[in-house]
């Protein structure tokens, strides 16, 4: 897989990121890995289908989250993880991902078009396999909230 | 009753163009807006029936304003005019829940029957949601049975417990088409175990061999159902994405967008709990 495919997803997360409030999205650290990686917390799942297919995941722990769907909601206090609040971090990964598809359209890949986000919580360490031999990781720092990110497509 | 429209235009000759169209018929146009922070805010005072919105503006463009309307009110319905009418720029309104398209300049039949069908029923979602899990149980059944060579029945939806923690290997489907929606299968270690045993006449080699034929079943499933459906109704044009596998501790499984139906098979091998949402994004184009 080349790695610029993550171009589109980092332009997509910096463009949305502070239409909800958070103005600040720094690249930390970027590796290639296989299909297997881990996560605690919050993991959103959001699928892509088209021309190139596979997933876009977004990972952060619960306190990030907490502190993401408050930005979202106008620095409301987020206690616990009600509807709203997942439903804010929902809206945040379908954002991102549909403007995603947009950036891909500018570099020629068009006609993409996502699955509604599907969110996983755990309090322990889980694995995901994604559908593809690589997966890019992405550390993200918003606002210095830390924020994963995993692109497997082709 | 006369629906009540907000326009939403940088253009002050659009919006009066706009408003002299609605005149023609039985519409009234009690808001108008040009920007971001107007729109919201008109929109929350006037409560309109249906929102018009020009794509390109100074400042935030349509698609901006669209998502600032549909994070204030995800039920809001946005009718996108552009002079553009080109596949990507239906894409994008698609994927952000604009309900409606209609090229500039305006026609009023074509702008009324987009209004129309916007604000009727839509039959063929309401039939989706009736007959959509049952397509997928089917296809369960089907491949079960064939592959495994195990019968199969189904559980009381009743007794699927909520919120749905993962027993402990998950697979998550993605479909798409001319509605999104989501296909959720998860078993525990063991029935997976067994379940592959069964398919490949021998115990699995490895946990990952193991996970390869459980996202395989799953990945046919989700393909034979969405066939199924689209052979039905070919407008559904549904596609389905390769699975992600989610594998581990006792995972919460949650779909804010969308109800997810449930349903749990019991089988030889263990219980298969399938679960499937699907969401209407904007369906109606001309």
């Amino acid at each position: 897989m080349d790695v610029n495919i993550i171009n589109p997803v980092l332009t997509a997360f910096k463009e949305i990121l502070p239409q909800i409030g958070i103005q600040n999205v720094e690249k930390t650290s970027l590796s290639l890995t296989g299909p297997l990686f881990s996560y605690k917390g919050i993991l959103l799942n959001i699928a892509v289908v088209g021309s190139i297919k596979g997933a876009i995941l977004i990972t952060m722990d619960k306190e990030s989250a907490k502190k993401v769907a408050a930005k979202m909601m106008m620095g409301m206090e987020v206690t616990e993880f009600n509807d709203l609040a997942l439903s804010a971090l929902s809206e945040m990964g379908n954002m991102v991902c549909a403007n995603a598809c947009t950036q891909f359209s500018k570099i020629d890949v068009e006609g993409l078009d996502i699955s509604p986000p599907t969110l996983l919580m755990s309090d322990t360490e889980c694995q995901v396999t994604l559908p593809v031999p690589k997966t890019i990781s992405i550390d993200l720092l918003c606002d210095n909230i830390p924020i994963k990110l995993h692109v497997g497509l082709m | 009753m006369a629906v009540k429209i907000m326009i939403v235009d940088d253009s002050p000759f659009s919006r009066t163009l706009l408003a002299d169209i609605f005149s023609e018929g039985n519409y009234e146009v009690i808001a108008e807006a040009d920007s971001l922070d107007t729109a919201v805010e008109m929109y929350n005072r006037k409560k309109p029936d249906i929102v018009t919105m020009d794509i390109a503006m100074p400042g935030h463009d349509g698609f901006e304003v669209s998502r600032a309307l549909l994070h204030n009110d995800p039920n809001v319905k946005i009718i996108l005019s552009s002079s553009m009418k080109d596949y990507e720029t239906e894409m994008q309104a698609k994927r952000i829940g604009i309900a409606g398209y209609v090229q500039k300049p305006f026609e009023a039949a074509e702008l009324f029957s987009v209004i129309d069908k916007v604000l009727s029923p839509d039959n063929l979602f309401e039939e989706l949601l009736r007959t959509g899990l049952e397509a997928f149980k089917e296809a369960l059944s089907q491949n079960i049975t064939r592959m495994a060579k195990s019968p199969l029945s189904f559980a009381e939806n009743s007794s699927i417990s909520e919120p749905y923690i993962s027993k402990g290997i998950t697979s998550i489907i993605g479909i798409t088409g001319q509605y999104t929606g989501t296909m959720i299968m998860d078993l525990s270690t063991e029935t997976s175990n067994n379940l592959t045993k069964a398919i490949l006449h021998r115990a699995p080699k490895n946990s990952e061999e193991m996970l390869a034929v459980v996202s395989e079943l799953a990945n046919i499933i989700g393909g034979r159902a969405c066939s199924m459906l689209n052979k039905k109704e070919k407008a559904l044009g549904l596609r389905v994405s390769p699975p992600s596998m989610f594998h581990g501790e006792l995972a919460e499984l949650v779909s804010p967008s969308l109800k997810i139906e449930q349903s749990l098979s019991k089988t030889d091998y263990g219980d298969i709990f399938l679960g499937v949402g699907f969401k209407k994004g904007a369906t109606l184009w001309m």
